[in-house]
């Protein structure tokens, strides 16, 4: 992970204690607002994480199968300025 | 010869109340963008309806001939009012006065406001700002003892703190710093709300630096930490929207436990069908689904009064209306543990039944529950413990209750989706699917020697699995009569303003069997 990201940046969070399921994203991705960025796992269920905004994907910071905690950074997002 | 000069002096006193702490601390207060404590009162009330009482009660210096040289109000200002026509009392701290301190606030006047709202059974309000009448270690020298807490003559304000949410809704606005004594204002009500740049802790920063712990306000007791805790219900941008909240939450409730929840002209069709729900679950069970646009398209249009957003989330919670008539609602969340009751969830569960409880409010409740909360965080959580109070709370709450199955009812967490002994309405949408523990998980438990003993147990397994999905079809349950009804989603509606208007006779004003704890 780079010690930081380009200013305006974003950082999408886990809102819960989850495993990851599916990255549906890679980096340098641009993705719509409301597109599904990865696929977590809890109680057997697939919960989305959504872009909350239209840009561009900067880093990924979790793996599959890597457990994740509420809180945590999933996705640096870089908002579309076009 | 008249009274009038003693009309001018009266006058004149009231004026030097309604400076405050000052200009130049008034002024301050505004800077920091926060209202005064009488701006805020103005706003939060219909407007003209404030009638102060004890404006006049402070500190005074006189001079050699007695006559009045300077004022400094108390720091309480209090009074009644009225919200949308109804009677209430508010009470609100000044900051501008000794930072909202105990030893300018002259102890009987919060206490009055509380009394009052106690015994003419009028919703409170409460404004708090500060250490909500708290004292601070310099009291100690300004009356030369240190006081024990709850001791002779001032036990009283704690009596009524937990005594008037048995008999009146109480709501409590946080706006600023708020510490210790107003902390505990704040928490003991029915519904407290924060702005986002108010702080609230038991002890502020220069305290807990003691413990080494080196934080600022807004990370000691910011809204993210506060409404993530249950502390706070709501946190809210602007005063304005805190005061917009208060006023919306009191719209749900009576004046008292002795009257019923208002009921309102309703414009929405209570039979409307949104076409929407026919695919509002999806048929895949691994895949979540939004539950709030269910409710709003369920409950009269715009009648949402979600509480408690941030804190224990695979339930939602809130008030609504159906056909004009107020419910408490609750709802799994599956985008939360699949909806799982984690222990904050049960907690959270416990609040809202027993509010819906003291003020007769009829509950609906939206079921997606695949049980409890499992694993090593929740069995460290006491999600049992929390678990069983909250199958205490619904069991033994008497308002009429309504469920509907959307999805999951799994477990004991699933079992306790209405009250066990008694009637109530129960429907099951055709994606409802149930089970002492889900099949994933299950199967290994039940059927472990018939695995082991297979030559290919992943195999027998999914066999097992296929013959039980067959078995477990919510019309074998219907045969059976297990479950009553399994009804279109689309029907739901209908089917729960037929229920709010039943429930309706039924409610019974007066106190609860039990007194409700914040």
């Amino acid at each position: 992970m780079p010690a930081s990201f380009p200013p305006g940046h974003r950082k999408i969070f886990s809102d819960l204690n989850a495993s990851v399921w599916r990255v549906l994203v890679t980096e340098g991705q641009f993705v719509a607002a409301g597109e599904t960025l990865l696929l977590l796992e809890s109680m057997k269920m697939e919960i989305p994480v959504t872009a909350p905004e239209a840009g561009t994907i900067v880093a990924i910071l979790v793996a599959e199968e890597a457990v994740v905690n509420e809180g945590d950074p999933l996705v640096v997002m870089l908002k579309s300025t076009g | 010869m008249n009274w009038q000069p003693e009309l001018d002096e009266l006058r004149r006193r009231e004026a030097l109340a309604q400076e405050l702490g000052g200009a130049e601390k008034v002024a301050r207060q505004h800077q920091a963008g926060r209202l005064d404590v009488r701006a805020r009162i103005l706003h939060l009330l219909d407007p003209g309806s404030f009638h102060e009482i004890g404006a006049i009660a402070g500190k005074a210096r006189y001079d050699d001939n007695n006559d009045l040289l300077s004022f400094i109000p108390s720091n309480c200002v209090m009074g009644r009012g009225s919200v949308d026509g109804r009677a209430v009392v508010v009470v609100g701290d000044d900051f501008t006065v000794r930072g909202g301190s105990a030893d300018a606030t002259i102890r009987e006047k919060p206490l009055l406001a509380e009394r009052m709202a106690s015994e003419f059974r009028l919703p409170i309000l409460r404004i708090i700002e500060g250490s909500g009448g708290g004292g601070s270690v310099k009291t100690i020298e300004t009356t030369g003892r240190a006081n024990l807490p709850g001791g002779v003559g001032s036990a009283l304000g704690f009596h009524y703190a937990t005594a008037n949410l048995a008999v009146v809704p109480v709501v409590a606005l946080g706006l600023g710093s708020v510490a210790g004594l107003g902390a505990a204002r704040l928490a003991a009500s029915h519904y407290a709300v924060m702005t986002k740049s108010s702080a609230v802790f038991v002890a502020g920063p220069p305290v807990v630096a003691r413990l080494g712990q080196d934080l600022g306000k807004q990370e000691l007791g910011g809204w993210q930490i506060q409404t993530r805790s249950g502390a706070v219900d709501d946190a809210v941008e602007t005063e304005e929207e805190a005061f917009a909240r208060a006023r919306r939450f009191l719209s749900y409730l009576p004046s008292s436990v002795f009257e019923l929840p208002p009921v309102i002209a309703c414009a929405d069709d209570p039979a409307r069908r949104d076409e929407a729900l026919l695919e509002a679950i999806p048929r895949d069970p691994r895949k979540v689904y939004k539950m709030r646009p269910i409710i709003e398209t369920l409950f009269d249009r715009g009648s949402f009064f979600e509480t408690g957003m941030f804190f224990g989330r695979p339930i939602i919670t809130g008030l609504a209306r159906l056909h004009g008539r107020p419910v408490a609602l609750m709802a799994g969340d599956p985008y939360h543990y699949g909806g799982s009751w984690t222990a904050e969830a049960c907690q959270k569960i416990i609040r809202l039944v027993d509010l819906a409880e003291v003020f007769h409010l009829p509950v609906v409740h939206l079921v997606d529950c695949p049980g409890f909360m499992i694993g090593l965080e929740a069995e460290k959580a006491a999600t049992i413990r929390h678990g069983v109070r909250a199958m205490a709370a619904i069991n033994q709450c008497s308002v009429p209750w309504c469920s509907v199955i959307l999805r999951n009812a799994f477990g004991v967490a699933g079992a306790i989706h209405q009250p066990a002994g008694r009637l109530s309405l129960r429907y099951a949408w055709l994606s409802a699917r149930w089970g002492s523990l889900p099949l994933e998980g299950g199967i290994e438990a039940a059927y472990r020697a018939e695995l082991d003993a297979a030559p290919d147990p992943e195999a027998r397994r999914r066999e097992i699995e296929t013959r039980l999905n067959k078995l477990r079809s919510p019309f074998r349950t219907a045969e059976s009569f297990w479950v009553e009804e399994i009804i279109d989603p689309r029907d739901t509606r209908r089917l729960l303003c037929e229920f709010a208007d039943l429930a309706g006779p039924l409610l019974t004003p007066g106190p609860t069997h039990f007194a409700i704890r914040p």
